[in-house]
């Protein structure tokens, strides 16, 4: 034990003291647990962005909280009416970290390169880009896409530079990074830090930003922290500035916290946890309804996260009209209906508290992630699973040993998770045939699925029309139980009063680049 | 030697005496765990989470409501039957590596003690966590590591024990009347050349409770629900600020025990020390 208290003494002194040496104008924040060991800054080709990717890379249109688009590197748009076609005029006078120009020849090289990476569904729907003049291009639709905005809007559509780009090959987003944002890349080492650099030439703020000039920050270090509770330590102890995501268990104690702010904005996450529909016992869509209703979210919304969020009854955040389903498709915690299907399927209850079925105990593999939400989350499954005569077996995980593990397909069962996105077009990439292991971790590819998948996806012509499409394909996941829905978060970033100076308003979908640019540090 | 004496020499010492009674009391809880813990191991009870120790929870609640001294009741068994258990084919292994590298040197000495050599040369806990990367975390993946861990110790000891007495003139008696390496190996060096390795051994078997602490912090050891010290403390991290007995009573637990099996360790040393017998005589 003692080594324990040692080290942990150790490193938060350490910490302490190399926080005193921190220059005014430069300032240390820590990403959000969920988000360490994002493997690259390459938004074209990565599947995972953490939130630093805004700060170096500037996208066409960003969204504010009340799902308005606002124009960043595009000032304004039009769709023609039968949506075939989108007109985009561009901002003058752009340039990148690399001094480049940013003009319609940009996005011509930028909108193909989507081709084949996972990303590619986000500009499927475009068929060419044809260039009016220097500062205007024109996307000329296969078939209309009533998402655009959204998907320019998407962390991933953050516009690199093209000579960087084809010059660092498959090295880019880990040994450079150039876009046009306010931070230049200096450094980044994988799970660990990035350090950023003002751009003093960032000239591309949007309307959602009061600073239209280059950040006040300097030098801004992103750290990585995978414990939550260290993260608070550092942040009690002044080693670090911000914490850019908390933990809602966290928010009792940090009230008290002398000289420690608490932000709180609309969540855009879901915990969910999918079921590996390939192998069994989970073939059985009855197995999957039983775990689907055994999980209690009341129980965890009041009990793990104070109350303080939503309970999950569907895929997607409240906030969507996708997500307002059938009530009769919703997946509520009903244990009588759990016990009831597993007793229709064979699963008889042991003298253990097990269910078994032929001599095979109803026992199955429950993974998560590091991290103390995450661990305590799933005990609280496990123990719920438990309830109805399922045993589970956690392993924890690292985010990058357990996505390569999902890979392979057969070796999870369950997996608590949670992810962060505000479009119902995540339907898609969690349960697309073409996206089976990563990131379809329930291996869900039924025909009827797809059928509805690409109607959702390409066949809407107008919003309204997409909702309906969305809302029908998230109805068909919903009757197969593919995943249990869990938990709603909020947001919540932490921030010592004493070292940063908050722009009286935070607008905006998330804690992102327009903001940075309007947050300043004291001296 | 006459084992009852030297138990009764160890008892007699205030040291030994009371090492012996705390190290019993351990032992009983562990195996009697579901009798005597007041609650399940594993009962979750949200609604009392993280509750400070009263009468209905003598040590508190943790995080998921569960009673605190139950957990720790049972993750003694955990502690222990992983201590114990890995020290044991550790010893068995290692005395058997070193008594055959001893007795019959040569190339097998040599190739024996390059690797003990280099095993030495790593830190258990690195070895440790090598092993549990290649077999992955869990309690069976836990002890082997923390067998493997130890071995070059073991092998170390009975190695020079064996050298030792192989030398003795009784030893080359035994060989001229014509015994084989068996008879000799058994009967004569591994019987005299014991002791050490079993003081030795529970010695190592404290380390061995810290170093499962450890793995188990790092969430390595044994998997929830299933109790063990060191995962408990690493979850009472956590809640260091508003339940630190979460953190402190298992921290208690494993310093206690480890505590008593050194006292008992260093009393045993004693009482089976033969020149010490001499003196007092």
């Amino acid at each position: 034990m003692k080594t324990f208290l040692k080290a942990a003494f150790l490193g938060t002194s350490l910490c302490a003291v190399m926080a005193s040496g921190v220059l005014a104008q430069n300032a240390t924040f820590v990403l959000g647990s969920r988000e360490v060991g994002a493997p690259s800054y390459n938004p074209i080709k990565a599947t995972r962005l953490n939130a630093a990717n805004t700060f170096i890379y500037d996208r066409m249109v960003i969204q504010d909280a009340d799902q308005s688009f606002h124009g960043q590197l595009a000032t304004s748009w039009e769709s023609a009416p039968d949506g075939m076609s989108w007109t985009f005029k561009l901002r003058p006078n752009v340039r990148f970290h690399d001094g480049e120009p940013f003009n319609a020849q940009t996005i011509v090289w930028w909108v193909p390169k989507f081709k084949g990476t996972e990303n590619a569904f986000m500009t499927d729907a475009i068929d060419k880009v044809e260039v009016i003049d220097d500062l205007t291009v024109k996307f000329v639709m296969k078939n209309p896409d009533p998402n655009m905005l959204f998907n320019m809007a998407s962390t991933f559509m953050g516009i690199p530079s093209p000579k960087a780009f084809d010059s660092l090959g498959d090295r880019y987003g880990i040994a450079g990074a150039v876009g046009t944002g306010p931070f230049k890349l200096e450094s980044f080492t994988v799970g660990q830090q990035t350090v950023l650099t003002r751009n003093d030439a960032y000239n591309s703020a949007s309307a959602l930003s009061v600073n239209k000039g280059p950040a006040k920050i300097k030098q801004l270090t992103i750290r990585e922290i995978p414990e939550d509770s260290t993260a608070f330590l550092e942040l009690r102890t002044g080693g670090v500035d911000m914490l850019m995501s908390v933990p809602t268990d966290f928010l009792p104690r940090l009230s008290t916290e002398r000289g420690t702010k608490v932000v709180t904005l609309p969540g855009t996450e879901v915990y969910y946890m999918p079921m590996n529909t390939s192998i069994e016992p989970f073939t059985d869509i009855k197995v999957r309804e039983a775990v689907a209703f055994a999980v209690n979210q009341k129980e965890i919304l009041e009990n793990l996260f104070g109350g303080v969020g939503a309970i999950a009854n569907t895929f997607l955040i409240s906030g969507l009209a996708e997500s307002k389903v059938d009530p009769k498709l919703a997946i509520a915690y009903d244990p009588a209906r759990s016990r009831r299907v597993l007793d229709e399927a064979g699963w008889v209850m042991g003298s253990d508290g097990l269910r078994a079925k032929g001599g095979t105990k109803l026992q199955v593999k429950l993974w998560t992630q590091n991290g103390t939400e995450f661990k305590r989350v799933t005990e609280v499954v496990q123990a719920q699973l438990k309830a109805v005569g399922i045993g589970a077996d956690i392993t924890v995980f690292d985010a990058a040993t357990i996505t390569a593990q999902y890979r392979k397909r057969t070796e999870h069962q369950l997996a608590v998770r949670v992810y962060s996105w505000a479009n119902a077009d995540i339907l898609d990439w969690f349960h697309s045939g073409k996206r089976l292991g990563h990131p379809n971790h329930a291996m869900w590819n039924d025909p009827k699925s797809e059928e509805l998948n690409e109607k959702a996806m390409k066949g809407s012509r107008t919003w309204d029309e997409r909702v309906v499409n969305f809302r029908a394909y998230h109805e068909h996941l919903l009757a197969n139980f593919v995943f249990a829905p869990i938990y709603q978060p909020v947001q919540n970033f932490a921030y010592s009063e004493s070292r940063i100076v908050m722009p009286a308003s935070i607008r905006g979908t998330r804690l992102q680049g327009q903001t940075i640019v309007d947050i300043d540090v004291r001296k | 030697m006459d084992k009852d004496s030297a138990l009764m020499r160890l008892l007699r010492t205030p040291r030994g005496a009371i090492s012996a009674v705390v190290l019993g009391v351990i032992v009983i809880a562990a195996v009697l765990a579901p009798v005597i813990a007041p609650y399940g191991y594993a009962i979750q009870n949200l609604r009392l989470a993280n509750m400070e120790p009263s009468a209905a929870h003598w040590l508190g609640t943790d995080e998921f409501g569960r009673d605190l001294l139950s957990r720790i009741i049972h993750g003694a068994r955990t502690s222990l039957a992983v201590g114990v258990t890995s020290i044991t084919i550790s010893m068995v292994c290692g005395m058997a590596l070193g008594a055959a590298a001893g007795y019959f040197g040569g190339a097998f000495d040599r190739a024996v003690t390059v690797v003990v050599d280099l095993s030495w040369s790593f830190p258990e806990i690195l070895l440790a966590l090598i092993l549990i990367a290649i077999l992955g975390p869990g309690l069976a993946s836990t002890m082997i590591a923390i067998s493997v861990a130890y071995l070059a110790q073991f092998t170390r000891l009975t190695r020079a024990q064996v050298m030792a007495l192989k030398s003795e003139t009784y030893i080359e008696a035994t060989i001229a009347m014509g015994a084989g390496s068996g008879h000799v190996l058994f009967r004569h060096l591994l019987p005299n050349a014991i002791t050490p390795v079993i003081v030795a051994g529970m010695l190592a078997t404290g380390d061995a409770i810290i170093l499962e602490a450890t793995l188990g912090f790092f969430g390595l050891g044994a998997q929830p629900p299933t109790p063990s010290w060191g995962a408990m403390m690493s979850s009472g991290t956590a809640q260091i600020f508003i339940a630190p007995w979460i953190i402190i009573f298992p921290g208690l637990a494993i310093a206690i025990t480890v505590i008593a099996i050194n006292l008992f360790g260093d009393a045993l040393i004693d009482a089976l020390d033969i020149r010490k017998r001499l003196r007092e005589n």
